[in-house]
């Protein structure tokens, strides 16, 4: 009996040395486990803001091999520490498992050895009643505890949420009708009264009747007529007039034809001559500038920074800079975006009471012709690859806005007044770069916007589509061109189309041979002008399709061509301005040089040339 | 305007542009593929793009079978056998099999969601496993008491090895405590049958040590109970499961509940202090009883204000509907998106650019979530009750009691695990070898 | 007071329970049975919809596995084996060689294999692969879309309610069934085989 109680004591000594040293083992495990996960979590590689910027600073200076290396080296640190410190982390893991479980074991095997003297309380049990007494108490105090906190969370945050809900799901619809109703009649007076200005009264008739959609007949309206119908976008011509202005990206309706007149054909961007003004943009865009009577307007934006920029288009002097802040939704991040597209490259829009910007961020506002601000709103970030680039166009009070992204492609028209969406459709297209165009089609007005796979057109009041057609590939990024009745679409990897719109449109003709990628094609009656990114430009046959010259230059040309008067403008990626005759055969008239990079399209106002480079702004005239 | 990466992909758009010309027939078939699949001259043949098949079907339900003969046998250690060896070594085999091996899913305690959602959401399909997890431990119960808790259910089984030197509780300490798993329940039903979240999975504190992978957070949470259980034994199973309540319940009406003594009760007392999760009844004397007018009254007086209590929690829970819908993700994203001058951080914008790319109209997610709001505001009256009547019923139930001799088990809280077994002197059929004097 | 009156009360008790006991057992098999009539036929496991996702890079942190069980599977027939594939490099990246200035993969998952003029072919490591999604990005946006995001089944332990599922923004998670247990956006592998 003696010997087996020594035996016992002996045994339960072995394991209390056993649990004390896997105790003291699992702590430390657990210390190391812990500290290596604080480790893991400033570790994470998914998110080495330091590599990025180094990265960053790299693509700045390709030829820096000593931070390529610097690079490498510490990628390969982040990547090791973070795989080594996850197999400390499972390996440790398996370690505190045993040591826990021998320490568990350890106590046990003690516990079940030691004798086990029953417990028999000596003091007297409390009364039942007292201690149900005492239990009904503390349950009654918990019950009320819980009620009172519960009705005060609920009294500090109430939000009557279901109402507002509730007003917020019918408000959005309802909002739209009424828009939509408010929007129509406005539409059919102010376009009456700005068809009444430039067409004869028969021609009124007709537009005016399209509009209601009453007439069956086509009416094919002659070249000057279409001309001249080609929208002007401004709804109240009040101050200025309209002459003098460039209301948005490739002058009236978005088209690449300028109705100005005697623009100069030659500078020189080294001496100076004939430079009106130069003045360096505080932030880059690739934008390009609009005009409204003596002012001018551009954009710029880095990363979390948004401006536009007001300009006294005689002088060259800053009128204003307004910050873009604060805009509801904006995303904190800026969004990812090639550094050759920027965080500002759609061109500004303007009614002549406001100008609008929008931004890669999806930010979009209206400001006053001073400055301020109407209203800004966010569109949710465009998922983008390359960046949002579609620039926005001023219809009657509406700012129609392209939002050709990649999990929804949409067309947008906002309210000017107020940036409320008057409406808005989802378009089954993929991702697109292209700008929207606006023209009057013979008998009504369309939007026409081009993205993979189709040519689609709607109808600027209502939204309704009017027409499609399957006829484009691959990342679109040229506008379409428009006239007398044919649509030109192209983009690379794709084909040149030439779609005759009437009831319903068909390709008139086709070509591979020149394609663009990045230049929006420019159409006369006659004649199609394409210019290449890789330097090539072409001349089409409008109607038949027949390539009738095409002129190499040796550099690449991002910018799109301009028709003014009987030129044709169009400006290379060094700076070089190609003015050659719209014409069948390749007359250059000028080619002069800026001498700074170039991949705006240039804005035309009263015997002036407007040109963005990448970090000024030229006046070009006298 | 658009600007691309001509500059470096000049030769790859001059040669694509050819493939293109050769292959336009193919392009225009397959118009969504960007670069058609190459043809190797090389005769390069392509690896194949793996895709491991899931857990074979079969072992699901090995895992039924596994669990019905284990419930069968730790069934049989408790009552048959009386075998607190049993019950230890079954509870190391459901550590090993449903926790480490299985990792902890699907258990009972969590399938109690899927059978509340597929209740309320006729299009929810659940699994049959699942079933099987929620009703077999329930049948089981119903027959022969909590022998589910005593060492099958692994969450349980884990506490269990810890418990080292537990210290009983006051009882008023464990009556209130025991409240709060009816508070969890009530929630997981709402949040479940709402389609919100699973929060009894959510908060699960030892699948994470099962699965020796999980939050830092919840591991710390699991760590913490398993170290608690040392001194206070199994407090997940005591205070917070809410899977333990339906079994509470119906352990009531057990048929075959394990007793504590094999014949009959000598009253040595023996076996008073061996609970460590205080479930064992004493005897309720008999000089209690000369209390008994006014305990029936007080008894009456607390049932008739039930429908009070009931009504009162109600309406608790219907002020308090908007924090309880405020977890769930639709009404929170539409509470983003409507009050614009909310500050967003990076985690809300990415749910914000997700629900604007998805060509949902705000519209109906309003509408959506405003409904949502409705079934909560439904839900707070139907949870705010139920809790009044439960502390209703226990108030009520603090006020009576059954005239008892013998020390039993309380068919509730015992969870069955034959700990008090071994304290019993009495041996069946050898009762008459020892007294007591 | 008798023995009799005692036994009685414990008889009507025993009566009582006896009855709440065999309702309480058919409601419960009842309830299990009639949901087990419309529950599903086959089991379900956690997939992820390549057409709904976002890329937001959710599944690498929020599984319960670390690293995550949503893995970037190549789907090889889908695949351009494009030499500046956009999976692979950054944006900006200029000469395309492996270094890691001009990968996109943050694990360096992603091997690069020249085959022929002017293919090269690109394998993931799935020891590596963390599912951050970013080269399943970079292939959508500019190439063919073969690089996708899918669950890994042998990896995933199924749990009862999936904890990316809970915060994926674009709902892109849901349970399918175990036979066809992955889901390529764009591809059928069952018209192939």
């Amino acid at each position: 009996m003696e010997n087996n109680e020594k035996y016992l004591s002996k045994n339960e000594q072995f394991w209390q040395r056993i649990v004390w040293i896997a105790g003291a083992f699992s702590f430390i495990i657990c210390v190391l486990i812990i500290v290596n996960y604080a480790q893991i979590n400033r570790l994470d590689p998914i998110n080495t803001e330091v590599i990025n910027k180094l990265v960053e600073r790299l693509n700045q200076n390709p030829e820096d091999n000593e931070l390529r290396e610097e690079i490498r080296e510490m990628d390969l640190l982040v990547r090791k520490a973070y795989f080594t410190n996850q197999w400390q982390i499972r390996t440790g893991g398996y370690m505190l498992l045993i040591g826990v479980a021998i320490a568990i074991i350890g106590l046990q095997v003690i516990i079940t050895n030691r004798k086990k003297n029953p417990q028999i309380s000596d003091t007297r049990d409390q009364d039942l009643l007292q201690k149900q007494k005492i239990t009904r108490r503390w349950v009654s105090l918990g019950g009320t505890l819980v009620v009172t906190t519960a009705l005060a969370f609920a009294y500090l945050s109430h939000q009557s949420l279901e109402n507002r809900f509730e007003i917020a799901a019918e408000g959005e619809p309802q909002e739209i009708e009424q828009q939509n109703i408010s929007t129509e009649e406005t539409v059919s007076e102010s376009i009456d009264e700005d068809v009444a200005d430039d067409l004869p009264p028969e021609q009124t008739q007709v537009v005016a009747d399209n509009q209601n959609d009453s007439v069956t007949e086509s009416t094919i309206l002659k070249e000057e007529e279409l001309e001249s119908s080609v929208v002007t976008t401004s709804s109240e011509p009040a101050t200025t007039s309209g002459e003098d202005s460039f209301t948005n990206f490739r002058g009236p309706g978005g088209n690449g034809i300028s109705t100005q007149k005697n623009i100069p054909e030659n500078w020189n961007g080294e001496t100076g001559e004939n430079i009106a003004w130069k003045v360096a943009i505080p932030l880059r865009g690739f934008n390009s500038p609009i005009i409204w009577g003596n002012k001018v307007f551009l954009s710029g934006a880095e990363e979390l920074r948004r401006e536009v920029y007001c300009l006294n288009r005689n002088s060259g002097e800053f009128i204003w800079t307004a910050k873009v802040e604060n805009v509801p939704g904006s995303p904190v991040k800026g969004p990812e975006v090639a550094n050759y597209t920027g965080y500002a490259a759609p061109t500004m829009a303007t009614d002549g009471k406001r100008v609008f910007a929008i931004f890669s961020n999806g930010d979009i506002t209206a400001l006053d012709m001073d400055g301020n601000q109407i209203w800004a709103r966010n569109l949710g970030a465009p998922v983008n690859h390359y960046g949002h680039s579609s620039s926005l166009m001023v219809y009657n009070d509406k700012v129609i806005v392209q939002y050709d992204q990649k999990n929804l492609a949409q067309i947008l028209a906002l309210s000017v007044n107020n940036g409320e969406t008057v409406w808005s459709k989802t378009r089954d297209v993929k991702i697109s770069w292209a700008s929207p165009v606006i023209v009057n089609t013979g008998n009504r007005m369309g939007i026409i916007l081009a993205a993979e796979p189709f040519v689609i057109s709607y109808d600027p009041d209502t939204g309704n589509e009017l027409w499609r057609l399957d006829c484009i590939y691959g990342e679109v990024g040229p506008s379409v061109a428009y006239a007398d009745g044919i649509v030109f679409s192209v983009n690379d990897y794709s084909k040149l189309a030439a779609i005759k719109i009437g009831d319903t449109p068909e390709i008139l003709w086709e070509s591979e041979e020149y394609l663009s990628d990045i230049p929006s094609p420019v159409a006369t009656d006659k004649y199609l002008f394409l210019a290449t990114s890789y330097g090539v430009i072409v001349c089409y046959d409008a109607k038949k399709g027949t390539i009738l010259w095409e002129h190499e230059i040796d550099n690449t040309i991002y910018a799109s061509p301009m028709i003014v008067e009987d030129k044709v403008y169009l400006v290379d990626k060094q700076g070089i301005m190609y003015i050659f005759r719209v014409d069948k055969e390749y007359i250059p008239v000028a080619q002069p040089e800026l001498g700074e990079k170039i991949v705006c399209t240039p804005a035309f106002a009263e015997g002036k040339i407007y040109l963005r480079g990448y970090d000024h702004l030229y006046c070009i005239g006298k | 305007m658009k600007l691309k990466l001509v500059d470096i992909s000049y030769k790859r758009i001059l040669y694509f542009a050819l493939l293109i010309l050769l292959t336009l027939n193919v392009f225009d078939s397959a118009a969504q593929q960007r670069f058609p699949k190459p043809e190797f001259e090389t005769g390069h043949t392509q690896p194949p793009t793996l895709t491991p098949e899931p857990r074979a079907e079969l072992l699901e339900i090995i895992d039924v079978g596994v669990l019905i003969l284990s419930l069968s046998l730790i069934t049989w250690f408790i009552l048959k056998k009386r075998s607190r060896k049993g019950v230890f070594w079954m509870s190391i085999f459901s550590i090993v099999y449903f926790g480490f091996y299985r990792e902890g899913c699907v258990c009972s305690v969590g399938s109690l969601q899927n059978i509340t959602l597929a209740l309320f959401l006729p299009e929810y399909k659940i699994p049959v496993t699942v079933i099987a997890f929620f009703v077999i431990p329930l049948i089981y119960t119903l027959f022969f008491g909590r022998t589910f808790c005593a060492g099958i259910c692994p969450l349980g089984a884990i506490q269990d090895i810890f418990v080292i030197k537990p210290y009983s509780l006051k009882s008023w300490a464990n009556s209130l405590l025991g409240l709060f798993p009816y508070i969890y329940l009530g929630l997981a039903v709402l949040y479940a049958a709402t389609a919100t979240d699973f929060i009894v999975c959510r908060y699960d504190p030892f699948i994470g040590i099962f699965r020796f992978n999980g939050t830092f957070f919840m591991l710390v949470i699991g760590g913490i109970f398993l170290l608690t259980s040392i001194f206070i034994a199994r407090p997940y199973c005591r205070f917070f499961c809410p899977y333990g309540v339906l079994l509470n319940i119906v352990s009531r009406f057990s048929g075959k509940h394990m007793t504590i003594t094999p014949t009959e009760c000598i009253q040595c007392k023996l076996c008073e202090n061996s609970c460590p999760f205080d479930a064992i009844q004493k005897p309720v004397l008999v000089n209690v009883l000369d209390n008994r007018r006014t305990t029936v009254k007080r008894f009456i007086q607390l049932s008739l204000i039930i429908p009070l209590l009931i009504f009162l929690g109600g309406w608790t829970g219907s002020r308090f509907h908007e924090n309880l819908a405020s977890v769930n993700p639709k009404v929170r994203l539409a509470n983003v998106l409507l009050e614009e001058n909310n500050e967003i951080n990076e985690d809300t914008q990415v749910e914000i650019d997700a629900f604007k790319s998805s060509g949902n109209t705000e519209g109906k997610l309003y509408s959506e979530a405003a409904s949502i709001v409705k079934d909560f505001y439904t839900g707070g009256w139907i949870l705010g009750g139920f809790l009044g009547l439960v502390f209703g019923l226990t108030l009520a139930g603090l006020s009576r009691f059954q005239y008892r001799t013998d020390y039993t088990p309380n068919k509730g809280t015992c969870l069955s695990c034959a700990r008090c077994m071994d304290y019993c002197p009495v041996r069946p059929g050898k009762e008459t070898e020892f007294t007591i004097d | 007071m008798s023995k009799a009156g005692e036994n009685n009360r414990l008889d009507r008790r025993k009566f009582i329970n006896k009855t709440v006991r065999y309702s309480l057992a058919i409601g419960v098999c009842g309830v299990g049975a009639v949901l087990a009539g419309k529950a599903s036929k086959g089991e379900l496991v956690w997939q992820l919809d390549p057409a709904k996702c976002v890329q937001c890079g959710r599944c690498a942190t929020n599984c319960v596995l670390t690293p995550s069980a949503v893995k970037c599977i190549h789907v090889y027939d889908m695949c351009g084996y494009c030499d500046l594939c956009s999976g692979y490099f950054r944006v900006n990246t200029k000469d395309l060689t492996t270094g890691a200035e001009n990968q996109l993969c943050p694990t360096s998952a992603i091997e690069r294999k020249f085959i022929e003029d002017p293919y090269f072919e690109y394998h993931i490591d799935e020891d590596l692969c963390i599912g951050c999604g970013k080269c399943v990005k970079g292939c959508a946006s500019f190439g063919n879309g073969s690089l996708q995001l899918q669950v890994n089944h042998s990896l995933c332990v199924n749990c009862n309610q999936c904890s990316i599922a809970r915060d994926c923004p674009a709902e892109a998670f849901s349970r399918v069934p175990a036979d066809k247990a992955y889901s390529f956006k764009g591809f059928n592998r069952d018209e192939l085989i």
